[in-house]
C-alpha cells in the first residue's frame, strides 16, 4: 500500500469512527444512567434519518439547517420510550433484566415493522444538500464534505456534552443518579424525571448522529441494524457508561476496521473490531473507560 | 344418561358432522385450486425485492386465472384446463436473506400448506437451502431468479431454472468485451468487486476463470463483506488498481454504497460492467444514477423487445398498475417462473410432484411466447435452461438500451462509458 493510500484509509476510519462514536454516546449514557442496554438504539438512528428525510421532503430546505427539529424530535422519541416502555420494564417483579431486554428488542422489531409498512422498503436518499457529493481533496486524499461535516459535529457534541455534564444542575442530576439511584431520592431529586430527560438526552444524540448519517448514507428501514452492532461494540470497548469511552472507542473501531480492510481480504474488516472486542472483554471486562 | 348428557352429545355430534361437512367442502375446493409456495425476502434488507417480486407473481397470477387475449402462455382461457380450469393459489413466504429461515419456511409450506410446489428465492443462498428441501420432499422448486451456477451442479431431479446463470451471463460480457477489442477499443484489465455469499463468490469465479482463460489481467480482485456501513478501503483498492472496466457482483445496498463512495473518493471507474441484482434495481439509479451514465448490466430482460412482442407492453402495464414500477430482469424473471411452473402443471394434468417434475423436464416453448430474448425454454438434465439468452443493457439517458448481443441490440455501445 502506498502511503497516500495509507493515508486515506486512516483518513476514512477516523471520519467514520467519529460519527460510529457519535452513534454509540446515547446508548452508553442510558445504560450508565440505569443499566439498561437499548436494543432499540439501531432503530432510533433509523427514525432519526427518516424523520430528517420527511423534513427535507415536506420544507425543500437544507438538510443541516433542520437538524435541530431532527434532535427535538428524537429528545421526545427517547422521553416517550421511557415514560411508556421502560418504566414500565424496570417495575417488572421477577426476571426485570429479561424483561427490559424483551421490552427494547421488540420495540426495535416494531419500529422496523413499522417503517417497512408505512414508509416501504423502498432505499431512500436525501439529494438537496449544499454538502452532497462534495469533496475535499488534500494531497491526493479525498475527504467527502459530509463526513468532514459529520466528524466536527460529533467533536461538537462531544464537548457540549462534557459541558452540560460537569457544569449544569442536570448533569449533576444525571451523575447523581448514577452513583446512587436511592440516594438521591432522598436529597429531593425526581429519579424518573432524570430518567425521562436521560432517555431524551440518549435518543437525542443519536437523533443528531441519524441527521447527519441521512446527508451522505442511503435510508432504509433496516439501516439501523447496519450501524446498531457496532455501536454495541464501542460501547462495550470504551465501557459501558463511559462518554469519553464512547469517543476513543468509535475512534478505534473506526481505525481498526478502515486498517484490517485495507490489510486483510475486506470481507474480513469486522474482524479487526471483534478481535480487538474480545481481547477487551478477556483483559479487561469493564472496556478501556469503564467502572463496572 | 340424563338429558344435559344427552343434549351434549347431540351437540358434539352436530358439531364433529359440521365439521366434516366443512373438511368435505374445502377438499371440493382445493380440487379446483393448485397452491403454489412463494418463498421470497419480505423484510430486511432486500423487503423491496420481494415485495416487487409479489406484484410480478399476483400479475402472473391474474394471467393464468383470468383469460387474456396475448400469445403469452397460460394467458388464454381461464385456469388450469387440464385440471378442469383449477385456478392457482399463492401463498407467500418470508426468508429475509437468511438461509436457515428459507428451509424452515420451504418446510412449512410442503408439509402445513400443502404447496404443489415452491418458487424462489431471489438470493442464491436461500435458494440453495430452499431447494435442497423441495428435493427431499419430491416437490418441484422452480428457480426464478437466482443466477448461480453452483445451484444446477448439486444433480438435483427437482430444480429447474428458465433464465440465465452467471455462467452465461458472465460469457456474454467477455464476448462483448472481444467484440469491443476486435473494434480496436481498450480492454487490458478488469477489476472483480463482489460481496461474500453465494452470489458474489461464485460470480467472481465465473469471471476469474473467463477472464484468464481469455487474457484479460485481473488488476484487483475483491471480496467484501455484504452491507457494510462504509466500502472506503474497499473502493481505494479499486482505484489504486484502476481497472478498464470494473465487475461488480452486489445487492442494492453494496450498489448504492459503492457508487457514492467511488464519487467521494474522487474515482472515476472507466468502465462498469455489473452482474445485475443490485444494478438492475430503479431505486440504485433513483439515488445514484447520475455517476451511473453508460454503466453496463447484464439482464434477461429488456423493455425494448416490446417493439417486437407487443404482448410486453400489455403485461408490463399490468404490473405497472400494481407496482408503479416497469418489469426490471428481477420482476420478469419472477413473472416468467411462474407462467412456466403453471404451463408445466397444466400439461402434467396433476399436482403430483414426480408427474409434474416430468412435465417440467419436457418442457419445450419457444421463447416467442415468453416476454424474454430467450431463444427456447427447456430444461437440461441439470435441470438449467440452456437457450436463456442473456443481454448486455446501458443505463443511457436515464434508461436502459439493449447494446448486446448484436442481432438484438438497439444501439452500439458507449465505450469507455464517460466517453
Amino acid at each position: 500500500m502506498t502511503a497516500q493510500a495509507l493515508a486515506q484509509v486512516l483518513a476514512s476510519g477516523l471520519l467514520m469512527g467519529l460519527i460510529y462514536a457519535l452513534i454509540a454516546v446515547g446508548l452508553s449514557l442510558i445504560f450508565g444512567l440505569m443499566d439498561v442496554v437499548n436494543f432499540a438504539h439501531g432503530e432510533f438512528l433509523m427514525t432519526a434519518m427518516y424523520v430528517a428525510f420527511g423534513l427535507v421532503f415536506l420544507t425543500s430546505l437544507d438538510p443541516v439547517l433542520l437538524m435541530p427539529i431532527v434532535v427535538a424530535v428524537l429528545f421526545g422519541v427517547g422521553a416517550v420510550v421511557y415514560l411508556g416502555v421502560v418504566r414500565f420494564a424496570m417495575r417488572a417483579k421477577a426476571n426485570q433484566g429479561m424483561v427490559q431486554i424483551f421490552a427494547t428488542f421488540g420495540l426495535a422489531t416494531l419500529l422496523q415493522g413499522a417503517a417497512q409498512y408505512f414508509l416501504t422498503p423502498d432505499y431512500r436518499s436525501i439529494g438537496n444538500s449544499w454538502l452532497g457529493g462534495k469533496t475535499l481533496e488534500l494531497g491526493g486524499v479525498f475527504l467527502p464534505l459530509p463526513q468532514i461535516f459529520g466528524g466536527l459535529v460529533s467533536i461538537a457534541a462531544f464537548g457540549g456534552l462534557y459541558l452540560l455534564m460537569s457544569r449544569t444542575d442536570f448533569g449533576k442530576a444525571l451523575e447523581a443518579t448514577r452513583e446512587d439511584q436511592g440516594a438521591v431520592a432522598l436529597v429531593g431529586i425526581d429519579r424518573n424525571r432524570v430518567f425521562t430527560l436521560g432517555w431524551g438526552l440518549g435518543a437525542a444524540l443519536v437523533g443528531l448522529a441519524g441527521a447527519v448519517l441521512a446527508i451522505f448514507y442511503y435510508i432504509h428501514p433496516q439501516v439501523g441494524a447496519t450501524f446498531g452492532l457496532i455501536a454495541y461494540v464501542t460501547v462495550a470497548l470504551g465501557g459501558f457508561g463511559s462518554v469519553f469511552g464512547a469517543l476513543v472507542a468509535g475512534i478505534i473501531v473506526g481505525f481498526v476496521e478502515a486498517l484490517t480492510a485495507a490489510i486483510l481480504p475486506p470481507a474480513m474488516k469486522s474482524l479487526g473490531i471483534y478481535m480487538l472486542y474480545l481481547g477487551v472483554v478477556f483483559v479487561r471486562p469493564s472496556g478501556l473507560f469503564g467502572k463496572l | 344418561m340424563n338429558r344435559r348428557e344427552l343434549l351434549l352429545g347431540g351437540a358434539s355430534a352436530m358439531s364433529f358432522a359440521a365439521a366434516a361437512g366443512f373438511a368435505g367442502a374445502v377438499q371440493a375446493q382445493a380440487a379446483r385450486e393448485v397452491v403454489i409456495g412463494v418463498i421470497y425476502p419480505m423484510s430486511g434488507a432486500s423487503a423491496q425485492v420481494g415485495i416487487d417480486a409479489r406484484h410480478a407473481f399476483e400479475t402472473a397470477l391474474d394471467i393464468v386465472n383470468n383469460d387474456h387475449a396475448l400469445d403469452l402462455i397460460g394467458a388464454r382461457g381461464a385456469g388450469l384446463s387440464a385440471l378442469g380450469g383449477a385456478k392457482l393459489r399463492l401463498v407467500f413466504a418470508d426468508h429475509q436473506a437468511d438461509p436457515q429461515k428459507g428451509r424452515a419456511e420451504a418446510e412449512r409450506l410442503i408439509t402445513q400448506e400443502k404447496v404443489s410446489a415452491i418458487i424462489g428465492c431471489y438470493q442464491s443462498s436461500v435458494s440453495a437451502t430452499v431447494s435442497a428441501v423441495t428435493e427431499r420432499y419430491g416437490v418441484p422448486f422452480l428457480c426464478a431468479d437466482s443466477s448461480s451456477p453452483s445451484l444446477q451442479r448439486r444433480g438435483m431431479k427437482f430444480f429447474f431454472r428458465p433464465a440465465a446463470q452467471d455462467e452465461m451471463f458472465s460469457a456474454a460480457m467477455f464476448d462483448f468485451f472481444d467484440a469491443q477489442k476486435a473494434k480496436g477499443k481498450k480492454i487490458d484489465t478488469v477489476a472483480l468487486f463482489f460481496e461474500d455469499t453465494i452470489f458474489g463468490v461464485d460470480s467472481s469465479n465465473v469471471q476469474r476463470k473467463l477472464a484468464t482463460e481469455r487474457g484479460y489481467k485481473i488488476a484487483a480482485d475483491v471480496k467484501y463483506r455484504t452491507n457494510s456501513p462504509s466500502l472506503t478501503a474497499e473502493v481505494q483498492q479499486l482505484k489504486s488498481a484502476d481497472p478498464d472496466v470494473l465487475m461488480p457482483s452486489s445487492y442494492t445496498t453494496d450498489a448504492m454504497l459503492l457508487v457514492k463512495t467511488t464519487a467521494e473518493l474522487g474515482y472515476k471507474p472507466k468502465n462498469l460492467v455489473a452482474q445485475a441484482s443490485g444494478f438492475s434495481e430503479q431505486v440504485t439509479y433513483d439515488a445514484v444514477g447520475d455517476k451511473l451514465r453508460g454503466a453496463i448490466t447484464r439482464a434477461s430482460f429488456s423493455l425494448d423487445l416490446a417493439a417486437k412482442r407487443p404482448f410486453i407492453t400489455t403485461v408490463n402495464d399490468m404490473f405497472k398498475a400494481r407496482s408503479t414500477r416497469d418489469f426490471n430482469d428481477n420482476s420478469s424473471r419472477q413473472f416468467m417462473g411462474l407462467l412456466l411452473l403453471a404451463e408445466a402443471i397444466n400439461r402434467a394434468g396433476t399436482t403430483d410432484g414426480a408427474k409434474v417434475r416430468d412435465a417440467l423436464a419436457a418442457t419445450d416453448i419457444p421463447g416467442t411466447s415468453t416476454i424474454m430474448p430467450w431463444a427456447r425454454v427447456r430444461y437440461g438434465a441439470d435441470g438449467q435452461n440452456p437457450d436463456a439468452s442473456p443481454v448486455l443493457l446501458q443505463y443511457v439517458d436515464g434508461k436502459f438500451v439493449t447494446i448486446f448481443p448484436t442481432d438484438v441490440a438497439i444501439a452500439g455501445a458507449i465505450w469507455p462509458m464517460n466517453g
